[in-house]
């Protein structure tokens, strides 16, 4: 089924346990044109990701019940297919922020932040995982 | 009073004894007197006679002054006049009252004057004149005065002087007591009414005896002592005052800390709404937008601002400084309590936190604000020793075998228990030692102020409780809070 979807628009994995800002972020990026996917914990998150081949981006809080966004990270950083990651974080400190960077992270942006900033956020990483992608084929 | 009645006693013995001596004494003296007088009196009146029997003898015979001694006799009603010869072996009715001895002097031509005591027991005065009449023969006139008249007479004295000394005694003791009541009782009363009342710790009224004896001077001493009773008592209040002040400013300033140490993961539980309801309004405000939308958007930023009001609240009731009130409150409301608080920070740092809650009628009469803070303290203190995250125990039972420390013993009280055990780095024996002195810490400078641990120590033994700890470096830490259980009140 996939093999024949037409679907162009790019897929993103959105995981926060809070449903009133998850609905509200897929709300927003299925508005700016994009196919999400949601997730209400980490384990749920790498579930999506051992299965589904083109995610342009992951959308993650760091603290989730169960598996953490940075738990996630850390066993996804060695799989062979990568896909650029934005680390959402209330604990806006400088230790946090390293860590998530560390890890592989490609942006972590502080609670509260703009839609506009998250959506204009997640284009860009996606242009520039693209980029890379093009260089590397 | 009984001081009183001892020294009445005293100095009426006293007076008695002077009175009785006195009285004897004069008595004596009298009697002395009074038989001295009538010994004057019957010798004049002996000579009398003798000067006639002796006139009447030479001229007329023995017969003439016999009969004149008979008529002589009549004319004394208090004296009888007798004749009698010095003589041994004589009918009795010539014969002297007394034995021949006692008259020796009568050959000496003296009178002699004696006391003597009739078979009947009744006294006379006896005086004997020496007559030596014609015919060689020794004879004497012998007057013999009852004594009764004189018995009486002393007899009298003797009741008139008890009678004086008894109205002395009676009239001294009346006055004694009289004035022992007014002088003596009236103050001493007084002084002791205050001294008790100042015992009693009440020292509002003052005494003030007028007057410059001994209990005015001491009520002016009690009074000075009331004084300084009350200003110590003053300065000890302040003191108490400022030192209470002083802790309640170091708890409330430990209780910020707390609230520092919370505050991570409080901002996730606001960020996460606020970028709920900042996202909504912009999504309000775009073009194109269907009413359908515009309400659900704004029905969730009123749930969402519902939230955060809920978590500020939460933030604030813990945050505000309080007067204590101890009262009733169960046990497992107060584990519960401290959830809503820690919850973030628990996920934060991973730890999983398992409650084991006591079991309702569980009832502690405590300050729950201040016994929530030593919860949170414990429980803030587990989850760092778990940096890499684990499990820990917050457990609420009752404990009737806990040994209390020494100065708690008390065999009937029954104890309750809230427990914290966790599985983190432990301590080391050196450390544990010293967890509960104050600005103990073995935290990095600016993660803790220690304080936390001494201030619950002190908050749990003001609830009359203490703190246990059992702790292996490696294995993790368990910390026992052990409060007098409350019987027989409601619970809040």
């Amino acid at each position: 089924m996939e093999a024949f979807c037409l679907d162009l628009s790019p897929r993103v994995l959105l995981a926060e346990d809070d449903h009133e800002l998850r609905e509200l972020l897929a709300l927003v990026l299925e508005g700016a044109g994009y196919q999400v996917v949601q997730c209400d914990n980490g384990l749920q998150l790498l579930g999506h990701l051992e299965r589904t081949d083109d995610v342009a981006a992951v959308i993650s809080d760091l603290r989730m019940p169960g598996l953490g966004g940075l738990e996630v990270l850390a066993r996804h950083r060695h799989r062979s297919r990568q896909c650029p990651f934005i680390c959402m974080t209330a604990f806006g400190d400088e230790l946090t922020h390293n860590r998530a960077r560390q890890l592989g992270a490609a942006e972590v942006i502080n609670k509260p932040f703009d839609l506009d900033e998250m959506i204009a956020l997640v284009e860009r990483v996606c242009l520039r995982n693209q980029e890379t992608s093009g260089v590397k084929q | 009073m009984r001081l009183t009645i001892k020294i009445t006693l005293a100095v009426m013995f006293g007076i008695v004894l002077i009175f009785s001596v006195y009285s004897y004494q004069s008595i004596e003296r009298e009697r002395e007197q009074i038989k001295r007088n009538l010994s004057r009196e019957a010798r004049h009146i002996g000579e009398s006679l003798r000067v006639i029997v002796v006139e009447l003898w030479h001229q007329r015979g023995q017969e003439a002054s016999m009969a004149f001694l008979d008529r002589a006799n009549q004319g004394y009603s208090d004296t009888l006049v007798r004749w009698v010869w010095i003589e041994e072996g004589l009918p009795e009715a010539v014969q002297p009252r007394v034995p021949l001895s006692h008259l020796e002097r009568l050959a000496q031509e003296e009178t002699v004057t004696l006391m003597a005591a009739s078979a009947e027991g009744q006294d006379y005065l006896l005086t004997y004149l020496p007559v030596f009449t014609p015919t060689g023969r020794i004879g004497a006139i012998e007057l013999s005065e009852s004594m009764e008249e004189m018995h009486d007479y002393v007899q009298e004295s003797l009741r008139r002087s008890a009678l004086v000394i008894g109205a002395s005694v009676v009239s001294g003791l009346l006055m004694m007591a009289a004035l022992g009541s007014i002088w003596v009782g009236r103050p001493m009363r007084q002084l002791r009414a205050q001294a008790e009342r100042i015992g009693t710790g009440d020292f509002s009224a003052g005494v003030n005896l007028s007057g410059s004896d001994e209990f005015a001077e001491l009520s002016g001493t009690i009074e000075r002592m009331r004084e300084q009773l009350v200003q110590a008592r003053e300065a000890e209040q302040e003191a108490t005052a400022a030192k209470i002040e002083a802790l309640e400013k170091l708890r409330h300033s430990e209780r910020l800390a707390t609230l520092g140490q919370l505050s991570a993961g409080m901002a996730h539980e606001l960020g996460t709404p606020l970028n709920v309801i900042a996202g909504r309004a912009k999504l309000m405000g775009r073009e194109g937008i269907s009413p359908a939308d515009i309400a659900r958007s704004a029905t969730i930023i009123h749930e969402q601002a519902e939230r955060m009001t809920g978590i500020m609240r939460q933030l604030l009731s813990f945050a505000r400084r309080g007067e204590a009130r101890k009262q009733p409150v169960e046990v497992h409301l107060i584990m519960r309590g401290v959830l809503p608080l820690l919850e973030p920070t628990l996920h934060k740092q991973q730890v999983q936190l398992r409650l084991e809650e006591a079991q309702e009628g569980l009832v502690v009469c405590a300050d729950a604000a201040q016994l929530q803070q030593v919860l949170l303290n414990l429980l803030l203190n587990a989850i760092q020793a778990m940096p890499d995250g684990g499990s820990m125990t917050l457990a609420g039972y009752p404990a009737p075998r806990a040994k209390p420390p020494e100065d708690l013993a008390d065999s009937d009280q029954r104890w309750v228990c809230l427990q914290v055990t966790d599985q983190g780095t432990g301590m080391a024996p050196e450390v544990l030692r010293h967890i509960f002195d104050p600005f103990f810490t073995t935290k990095d400078v600016g993660q803790g102020t220690g304080l936390g641990l001494s201030i619950a120590y002190g908050i749990v033994q003001e609830h009359g409780g203490w703190i246990d700890v059992e702790s292996e470096p490696g294995k993790g830490s368990s910390f026992s809070v052990y409060l007098p259980l409350h019987v027989g009140g409601r619970q809040s």
